[in-house]
């Protein structure tokens, strides 16, 4: 083999070529974008094509109608849920996916795109705002779609016996009024620029007004429920009826969890299923290794964190706790917790993904001595302090905790790492002792995500962090229309957080999933495993 | 005789309701409840609440539970606090997929051990004996999971002859049946066939130090006639103790047979259900365990007794 060769070989297993191959093989981006990127990554063109030549892309990219589609999440339970209102893990969110449809959808740029709605607008202070309804849509039970069963479904939200997990987005609305048949309009209490992209989110499926009985999945959506038995599976074929010109593809889709995640991957390994979410990024060389599966890495802004809470002691001292921020070695983090499939982080939580992304603030960087300078001021040299684990806090969070307490053992603070059983650690560990470690999927704005978790009186602000500023500028961003005005205000944002909040963010890590090389059609959305589960919608089976 | 029977069910009963007791406190002692569990990470304050008004959760435990109870004992399971089905529908399905793969195991695993401890048996010290002794020590130290593991490894990922989870539901032929089942099938049965194959090995060898089988050694009786004819039937109490106590664990403690193969059994169905704090279906599941072994347990000693003629007419 010639040494172009051999070098383009070993370049591939870099897992940033591999995610670019996959793209370039499953037809999402050109062959000329393919070879920019890899020169953007400073590879030179000769073994570029080398490896070009070694990635034969999908000839058409024609979708082909039929088929059934087997696909896995993690988790499932008993408590599966058709009730878009319960929705809360990947498993529901398939489901909810293929059976139902919001007012808007948001694509992989995070931009809210005309679902139901075909068309929306707003005041210039984005307090009132007005969706227009296609013509023509049907429930799958043969009900038309009208602005009635908009705002109740969205109006669902705020009834109390409904016991919605997402109340809180829906709480700024303060009147819901339907104009006609196919306009509603929203009046809200304080301004919100991304209200389009709340309309878009997993809970605010359209539902028939008046329902209360989910059984049957009641909603516009691709497919439509032949069989749902909690906690084993959903069975769905495809409705002939759908709105959307020429989709779905697939013709029957069996949706269920498989917990293990070893069982997981070797059901897909096995050929019983097409598609799995979650990869444990150990895996991923078996994977790779296997012609008929691959593994699609989207760059994503979830996150594992340190939790120190900043209304006790010890870690009431932001020296402390900038003392652990120091401590961070990200780039050895990123490296080995999770094989370099992620993106550096900063210490708040808005990843590059997100447009309002702050690009000017530096990454702080991994020092020792700073770290041990700030932890003299604190008063705790030589100190002793428990952090809270589990494997439920989220991916990496033990092993993180393991790093930090060798890191820590180097200037002379003593970590002692107790790992607390998954069960009843978010209600007994996670917000009530002082140092915890917790995890947090990306919300489609950055608004929201500093809204749930970061504001004075958010219930989720798990380090109880109040700074009158950031809620000020939290309050000036959601007015705001303009662009470069909002960048500017949630950079200063993320710069209070990342200088004096509880949160010690070492990277963001993107998400893993696995597929049949048969499964063509997938779009990559940063919100959520396997595409924030949009993949009903746009997927087809080849061969 | 009968009597026997009675006073063995009436303490089965008792035994039941501590069970259920005990169950109840266990689940109750847990941190979070079912409403935190249900909301998961979108469980703000008022959202558990909401759902803790809506499933009556903001009632004294004992008052809960003797609810529960008295449902029971009318013949209604209850509603599954997370899924809000009714427990019966949720684990009638569950419980029949249970029994097949319990009975299936049983029906391979039962006769195989058995030969295998008769065979070991018959001439202790050789070579059969020792390849049942190692191999069974070699089956009993191996855990379940890595056995599992290996075969998906070696008969679904590489070979692809069987599939690596059991998913269907319905089975469309014995044939298909066969092939979905057969690595939990055979994984299962490597965990059990250990325990029975030594129990009837070593209740035979000591049978056979009875005087009378010295009798019958001294009689000049052919080693097999012994072992069938004679001691085979005095040492049926300690086996059929062991295997049913491997049948009751086959229905109520093969978690990690179906957690490894995705089969909806009854073992995961109770893990789940803990780790969701659904108290009506913990307590459904753990009733239903509980009766599984109290009948086989019964059972078998029943078979004991009619093996033994002593014990047959005995005083009681």
């Amino acid at each position: 083999m010639s040494e172009k060769k051999k070098i383009a070989r070993e370049l591939e297993r870099s897992s940033d070529i591999a995610s670019l191959k996959v793209l370039y093989r499953s037809a999402s981006i050109s062959r000329r974008a393919f070879v920019s990127r890899l020169a953007a990554l400073g590879i030179s063109t000769s073994i570029a094509g080398f490896i070009v030549a070694g990635s034969p892309v999908a000839v058409a990219a024609t979708p082909k109608r039929g088929g059934r589609m087997r696909a896995a999440a993690g988790a499932h339970g008993p408590d599966d849920t058709l009730d878009p209102a319960r929705f809360n893990s990947v498993i529901n969110y398939g489901r909810g996916e293929q059976f139902y449809n919001g007012l808007t959808r948001i694509d992989e740029s995070l931009v809210a795109q005309p679902d139901l709605a075909e068309s929306w607008e707003t005041n210039a202070n984005a307090t009132d705002w007005v969706f227009k309804l296609r013509k023509g849509v049907e429930f799958h039970n043969g009900k038309s779609l009208d602005a009635e069963d908009a705002l109740y479904s969205i109006e669902r939200h705020l009834d109390k016996n409904v016991g919605s997990g997402a109340k809180a987005f829906v709480e700024n609305i303060a009147e819901g009024i339907v104009e006609d048949k196919h306009t509603v309009r929203f009046k809200l209490k304080g301004p919100d620029a991304d209200f389009p992209v709340i309309m878009g989110t997993y809970q605010m499926k359209i539902v028939p007004v008046r329902t209360r009985d989910f059984s049957k999945a009641p909603g516009t959506g691709p497919f439509k429920l032949m069989e749902f038995k909690p906690g084993v599976r959903s069975l769905a074929h495809r409705n002939d009826n759908y709105w959307e010109e020429g989709r779905p593809y697939l013709d029957e889709i069996e949706w269920f969890g498989i917990s293990d995640h070893n069982a997981r991957m070797n059901a897909l390994l096995a050929g019983d299923i097409s598609m799995m979410s979650g990869l444990d990024p150990k895996a991923i060389p078996r994977v790779n290794k296997s012609n008929d599966v691959r593994v699609v890495n989207t760059k994503a802004g979830q996150y594992t964190n340190f939790a120190m809470m900043t209304d006790r002691p010890p870690t009431d001292s932001n020296e402390l706790r900038l003392a652990i921020k120091h401590l961070q070695n990200r780039e050895r983090i990123l490296k080995l917790i999770y094989k370099g499939n992620g993106m550096l982080g900063n210490d708040q939580p808005i990843s590059p993904v997100d447009p309002m992304y702050c690009a000017d603030m530096p990454v702080r960087a991994y020092d020792p001595d700073k770290a041990k300078h700030h932890l003299k001021k604190a008063g705790m040299e030589g100190g002793t302090i428990k952090v809270h684990t589990s494997e439920v806090a989220g991916t990496g969070a033990i092993e993180q905790a393991l790093m930090l307490q060798r890191e820590a053992d180097k200037i002379g603070l003593k970590i002692d790492v107790q790992r607390d059983p998954g069960d009843g650690y978010w209600s007994a560990t996670w917000g009530k002792t002082p140092f915890f470690m917790s995890g947090w999927n990306m919300r489609p704005t950055a608004n929201i995500m500093l809204t749930l978790a970061f504001t004075s009186d958010a219930a989720w602000n798990e380090a109880k962090w109040k700074n009158a500023r950031f809620d000020e500028l939290l309050t000036l961003g959601r007015a705001s229309t303009d662009t470069v005005q909002r960048k500017q205000i949630y950079c200063e944002a993320q710069q209070l957080i990342s200088d004096t909040g509880g949160v010690a963010i070492p990277c963001f890590i993107d998400y893993l999933d696995a597929m049949s090389e048969k499964v063509k059609g997938f779009i990559p959305v940063p919100l959520g495993p396997l595409g924030a589960s949009q993949w009903p919608r746009s997927v087809w089976l080849e061969g | 005789m009968w009597l026997v029977v009675l006073r063995r069910l009436g303490m089965g009963v008792v035994t039941l309701w501590v069970v259920s007791v005990l169950v109840f406190a266990g689940t109750e002692i847990l941190p979070g409840d079912v409403a935190e569990a249900i909301l998961g990470q979108s469980a703000t304050p008022e959202a558990v609440a909401a759902i803790r008004e809506q499933l009556n959760l903001d009632r004294p435990a004992v008052v809960r539970y003797m609810d529960w109870l008295t449902n029971l004992l009318r013949g209604d399971l209850g509603i599954s606090l997370a899924a809000n089905l009714p427990i019966s529908e949720m684990i009638s399905g569950r419980l029949k997929n249970t029994l097949i793969l319990a009975a299936l195991t049983a029906a391979l695993a039962v006769p195989l051990s058995l030969a295998m401890g008769l065979a070991a048996a018959m001439f202790p010290g050789g070579r059969i004996d020792r390849f049942v002794t190692v191999s069974t020590l070699f089956l009993l130290s191996v855990p379940e999971f890595f056995i599992a593991a290996t075969l998906v490894l070696i008969f679904a990922v590489h070979l692809q002859w069987l599939p690596a989870i059991t998913y269907a539901t319905e089975y469309d032929s014995v044939w298909q049946l066969a092939k979905s089942l057969a690595l939990p099938i055979l994984t299962l049965t490597t965990s059990v066939i250990a325990h029975m194959a030594r129990m009837t090995r070593a209740a035979i060898l000591n049978v056979m130090t009875s005087p009378y089988v010295e009798m019958a050694i001294l009689k000049g009786v052919p080693r097999r006639r012994i072992v069938l004819r004679h001691a085979l039937l005095n040492a049926v109490g300690p086996v059929v103790n062991v295997v049913a106590l491997n049948l009751a664990y086959l229905i109520g403690g093969v978690t990690i047979v179906e957690t490894v193969f995705a089969y909806p059994g009854l073992a995961r169905l109770m893990v789940d259900a803990v780790s969701r704090r659904d108290m009506p279906l913990v307590q459904a599941c753990a009733m239903i365990f509980c009766s599984a072994y109290i009948l086989l347990i019964l059972i078998a000693d029943l078979l004991a007794i009619f093996a033994n003629p002593r014990l047959r007419h005995s005083k009681q």
